[in-house]
């Protein structure tokens, strides 16, 4: 038996390396999507977010407040026009992402201690750009704000520190845990490459069995009189070893070269890479025991392996998902693979946690792989 | 002589169409059976059937004694020449050989002395999908001859062929039966009668036994009819 199992094996290897769109599509695509992904986000943080100023007051606390818009660690000053109609034009052509509008009369009311509205306008059209210049516009305002306020206090006889303290009632501090820097890359270029990974994996899981059906040589498989239990689980074996083979990689170049961070142990977080794999890899031979023929597998691989990454609550929190669509993600391992990766790269949330995990993929594989056992029993 | 293939009211309808009506045959150990008929009279049909590939209507058929619809253990006993190449394209003949030996889980000594009787030395590492008509049923015949098997199933098995290749293989058939071994062999090609030791001929899905020299001249009798009528007699 072990012998027929390793013919098939390496008669899997053979043909899976022989077969050249497919060895390029596994090999490099996910690899060139992490050099990529991480070639885009570099930048790590967004910073320089273009921003035009219409000071309508043009005075000394006008031009002071200005200058400290320039200041700011994530805002670049890009232009001072004269009108809110040009500060529009400029944001629909894109030049700038961020508008603060200061109105007239702004240094009179500052002196007077009136209440004055400094206008920040954001464009919302790309949300990426527009959460970050609203957090950076919002750094800038409470700073001014509170200077102004301290500083009509002590326009009024309030001593200097009495109208600090008075406006540090109490030290918000904030500290983003375990990405500090709130880095782009760190949160992004793995999962982003590993979706892509995935995706062809699927894709080359779909052709497990209709690719085996679909030739002549079936012929062969099914008069020799071998089980096609042992057959197709010689070949699964075979694809899930080229799926691990080809995210080592991945992970070496994104945790070794890239430095992104890895906090739980190599060994687990292979064994949970191990386990997705096994499962998307069920996923795609149960699309490939009732497909027709290998464009139709193809489609259903697609079908799958595109949305799952989405509904996976990477990019979007699942909590905030309607409850039906809650329910229906965690029936597709991508959402416990791409929700672990969270846990235990960034957090190492623990052994207890990624078992859980595991076995939840591992309970999604049995699923598929019986049902697949059904179906191809039944061809 | 013991009966390796039983086949009692066979009955085989793709979609609407009757292929096998209600056939019986059945065949003795050394036997050499020649299936003929008309392309389209159902002879892959009735050899994939009794080769295990494809499930049928209606009917039972045994092969070495086992019935095949509830036992894949008779195809220990079985090699099969399909009409198609249904070889591993992808590998080379040498790997063909290996790796249909593992899927048989036949053992390897046998392979040195079909590559040797069926003179495919020279075309081990071609892929196989390469190879001429005549080398491709060279392998493919060494490849259903790897686990010694107790009946051959051959699906035109000679069709367009260099001569050379047509010698090699009938040559190995000869042997073949010559060690005990039962063929059925299926043939459009009357050419080929002479080589059987019985001869189904099939037709409208029934099957009709006769003698080799019987067949031949009833061949030869409608081939006459037909030139009368000023019709192709080409099977």
């Amino acid at each position: 038996m072990l012998k027929q199992v390793m013919a098939i094996i390496r008669r899997e290897l053979f043909y899976m390396w022989h077969d050249r769109g497919l060895r390029n599509i596994l090999l490099w695509g996910s690899l060139t999507g992490l050099l990529l992904l991480y070639a885009t986000y570099s930048a790590q943080v967004l910073k320089d977010i273009p921003t035009a100023v219409v000071d309508l007051d043009n005075s000394s606390a006008s031009r002071e407040l200005v200058d400290k818009i320039g200041q700011a660690e994530y805002l670049k000053l890009v232009a001072s026009v004269a009108s809110y109609d040009d500060l529009q034009e400029l944001i629909k052509q894109g030049k700038a992402v961020v508008g603060v509008v200061i109105p007239e009369n702004f240094a009179r009311d500052v002196a007077l201690g009136r209440q004055t509205r400094v206008l920040a306008v954001i464009d919302g059209s790309n949300m990426i750009y527009a959460t970050n210049a609203s957090a950076a516009v919002l750094t800038v305002t409470r700073t001014v704000s509170a200077q102004a306020g301290v500083s009509a206090l002590v326009a009024r006889g309030v001593q200097l520190q009495q109208a600090k303290a008075a406006y540090q009632a109490f030290d918000f501090s904030e500290e983003p845990w375990f990405n500090p820097a709130l880095n782009y890359a760190y949160f992004l270029v793995l999962a982003l490459a590993l979706n892509i990974w995935q995706q062809c994996c699927t894709l080359a899981a779909c052709l497990n069995v209709i690719g085996e059906r679909g030739m002549k040589s079936w012929l062969q498989i099914k008069a020799s009189g071998i089980s096609k239990f042992r057959f197709f689980a010689s070949k699964s074996i075979a694809q899930v070893f080229i799926f691990m083979a080809i995210v080592l990689p991945l992970y070496v170049l994104a945790f070794g070269v890239f430095k992104l961070p890895l906090n739980c142990s190599w060994p687990s977080f292979l064994l949970f890479t191990l386990a997705f794999a096994i499962a998307i890899h069920s996923i795609g031979t149960l699309a490939s025991s009732f497909a027709r023929n290998a464009v139709d597998a193809a489609r259903f691989g697609m079908i799958i392996a595109l949305p799952s990454f989405v509904l996976s609550g990477y990019t979007w929190p699942l909590e905030a998902m309607p409850a039906y669509l809650q329910k229906a993600a965690w029936v597709l391992p991508q959402t416990w693979f791409f929700q672990g990766l969270n846990y235990f790269a960034f957090k190492n949330a623990g052994w207890h946690l990624m078992s859980h995990y595991i076995l939840a993929m591992l309970a999604v594989a049995a699923v598929c792989y019986g049902a697949a056992a059904v179906f191809i029993a039944r061809s | 002589m013991e009966t390796i293939v039983a086949v009692k009211d066979l009955t085989q309808k793709i979609g609407k169409k009757t292929v096998l009506d209600g056939l019986s045959l059945e065949v003795s150990t050394g036997e050499c059976l020649g299936i003929f008929g008309m392309k389209g009279s159902g002879k892959t049909t009735l050899l994939h059937i009794l080769a295990g590939i494809d499930r049928f209507t209606s009917g039972k058929v045994e092969v070495a004694g086992v019935d095949v619809r509830k036992n894949e253990g008779f195809k220990k006993y079985l090699g099969l020449v399909t009409q198609e190449r249904s070889l591993f394209h992808d590998l080379s003949a040498a790997e063909n050989l290996d790796f249909i030996a593992a899927l048989k889980n036949a053992g390897r000594e046998n392979i040195d002395r079909l590559i040797e009787r069926l003179e495919l030395g020279e075309v081990l590492n071609q892929p196989a999908g390469s190879l001429e008509a005549g080398l491709y049923q060279r392998l493919a015949l060494a490849c259903a001859l790897l686990n010694k098997p107790r009946l051959l199933i051959a699906d035109e098995l000679i069709g367009a062929i260099d001569l050379d290749s047509r010698r090699i293989i009938l040559r190995e058939l000869e042997t073949f039966l010559a060690g005990g071994g039962t063929c059925i062999w299926a043939f459009s090609n009357a050419d080929f009668l002479p080589h059987a030791g019985r001869v189904g001929w099939l037709e409208k899905g029934k099957i009709t036994f006769y003698q080799p020299a019987e067949a031949l001249a009833r061949w030869n009798d409608r081939l006459q009819s037909l030139a009368g009528q000023g019709g192709d007699g080409g099977a």
